[in-house]
This record gives C-alpha cells, sequence and structure tokens, in this order.
C-alpha cells in the first residue's frame, strides 16, 4: 500500500516536469491563446501573480495541452497499452481543433507520454500510478494558489525565453 | 486491488476543485479550480470502468467540458461592463 503511494509520488514528479517542459517548449506562457485565457491571466496577475504564468493557467483551462495530453496517454495506456496512447494523442488532436487550438503541445505531449508511460511500466511503474500522478501534478499549478504558481511558471519561462 | 489508491486520490482531488470553486468569489479564477475537477473526473472515468472504450468517454467529457470553460471565460471576457 505504501508501494503505491510512493510510485504515486515519483509518477507526478515526472508528469510535472513532463507537462510543463513540453508546455514551455511550446510557448504556451507567451501569450493568452484566446479572450479568455488572456482575461484568466491578467485575473490571476491582477491578484499578485506572474502575468506569463497566469497566461499559461489561462491557456490550459482553455485547450487541451500536454497536461491533458499525458493524462488521456496515461488513460489510454490503462485500458489498451500503447495503441490506447496513440488513440488518445488522436483524441486529444480533435478536441484541440474543437478548441481553435493547433494543437502541438497536446498532441506531442499525449505522444510523448505514451512511451514515458510505457518505459516506467517496464520498471515496475501501472499506468494507473501516471492518472493518479498527473491529477495531483495539475493539482500544484492550478488547485493550491494561483499566485505562487504562476510566479513559478513565469521564473521557468524567463528562464526559457 | 491495485489502482484502488489512484482511484482515491482522483476522487479526493475532484472534490477539493469542486469545494475550493464554489469558495472562490472570482468567476474567472474558479475556471482554474473546475479545471482541476476535470482532470480528477477523467481519470475517475476509467478507473470506475476499465474498457478500451471508456478513453473515448473521458476524452469526449475533458474536451467537452475545456470547450465550456474556453466558452464561459471568453464570454466573461467580452461581456459589456457595467
Amino acid at each position: 500500500m505504501l508501494e503505491e503511494f510512493g510510485r504515486i509520488v515519483v509518477a507526478a514528479v515526472i508528469a510535472w516536469i513532463l507537462f510543463l517542459s513540453i508546455d514551455i517548449f511550446w510557448r504556451l506562457p507567451q501569450t493568452g491563446g484566446v479572450s479568455g485565457a488572456d482575461a484568466i491571466g491578467k485575473a490571476i496577475a491582477g491578484r499578485g501573480g506572474d502575468q506569463h504564468g497566469g497566461w499559461m493557467m489561462g491557456n490550459i483551462v482553455c485547450s487541451p495541452d500536454a497536461s491533458a495530453g499525458t493524462l488521456l496517454a496515461a488513460c489510454g495506456v490503462f485500458v489498451a497499452g500503447i495503441p490506447g496512447g496513440f488513440a488518445a494523442a488522436i483524441l486529444v488532436y480533435i478536441g484541440n481543433r474543437i478548441c481553435h487550438d493547433k494543437g502541438y503541445a497536446g498532441t506531442s505531449g499525449a505522444l510523448i507520454a505514451t512511451f514515458v508511460v510505457a518505459g516506467f511500466m517496464q520498471v515496475g511503474f501501472l499506468a494507473s500510478d501516471f492518472i493518479a500522478g498527473m491529477v495531483l501534478a495539475i493539482l500544484t499549478i492550478q488547485g493550491l494558489s494561483h499566485t505562487h504558481a504562476s510566479r513559478l511558471i513565469g521564473y521557468i519561462w524567463r528562464w526559457r525565453a | 486491488m491495485e489502482g484502488l489508491i489512484a482511484a482515491a486520490i482522483c476522487l479526493i482531488i475532484a472534490l477539493y476543485g469542486a469545494i475550493r470553486t464554489v469558495l472562490e468569489r472570482n468567476t474567472l479564477l474558479r475556471l482554474p479550480f473546475v479545471n482541476v475537477m476535470n482532470f480528477g473526473i477523467a481519470g475517475l472515468i476509467v478507473f470506475i470502468l476499465p474498457h478500451p472504450l471508456t478513453l473515448v468517454a473521458a476524452a469526449a467529457y475533458f474536451v467537452g467540458s475545456t470547450l465550456e470553460a474556453n466558452a464561459i471565460a471568453s464570454a466573461y471576457a467580452r461581456r459589456k461592463p457595467k
């Protein structure tokens, strides 16, 4: 039982690094992609958060990005193995197109996450660990403190830009 | 029994997101908490019914709720100031 907790925490750290690096690679914090994401970013900045971090959090809310790709890829590997991960990537791409997004971050996130989850399954992890891990990872970004999370993303973004 | 703790974590985080959504006063700042809830529910759907087609249900739920959040945020951003 404790072993599963440990695996979930490790999976959360891996999923956190994975989706944040893919999102920042595709320049999600640069600007609010749609008017809603822009407004959420400005609302977070108005509470004392970082503007770029706020835009990235708005983009995560308004379109399936690499975090959604990681979650659905882990779900796909859980129910149907590696082909399920590819199916999840297709579904995320369709979802991105519905939400007027180009779909690079979500689709590439789902494809990379499929291989990461399948690789860690070879060393004793379960796909279910990555589902719970991704939910924990999104909790730390979107659910605890918008101000602190946006400042952290802004710090990483300035380091990349 | 494997996966039971993972399902419980998804459920608890989804409930936490729902509670934070109700407590937050600013409509735009509620949406990230709704996003947390959506992640938890999408994971939970797959745990409750582990079948290949469940993936389509989880993706449909997640994309639909994201589209709704997108619509709420853009409509709220474009509303006329009173």
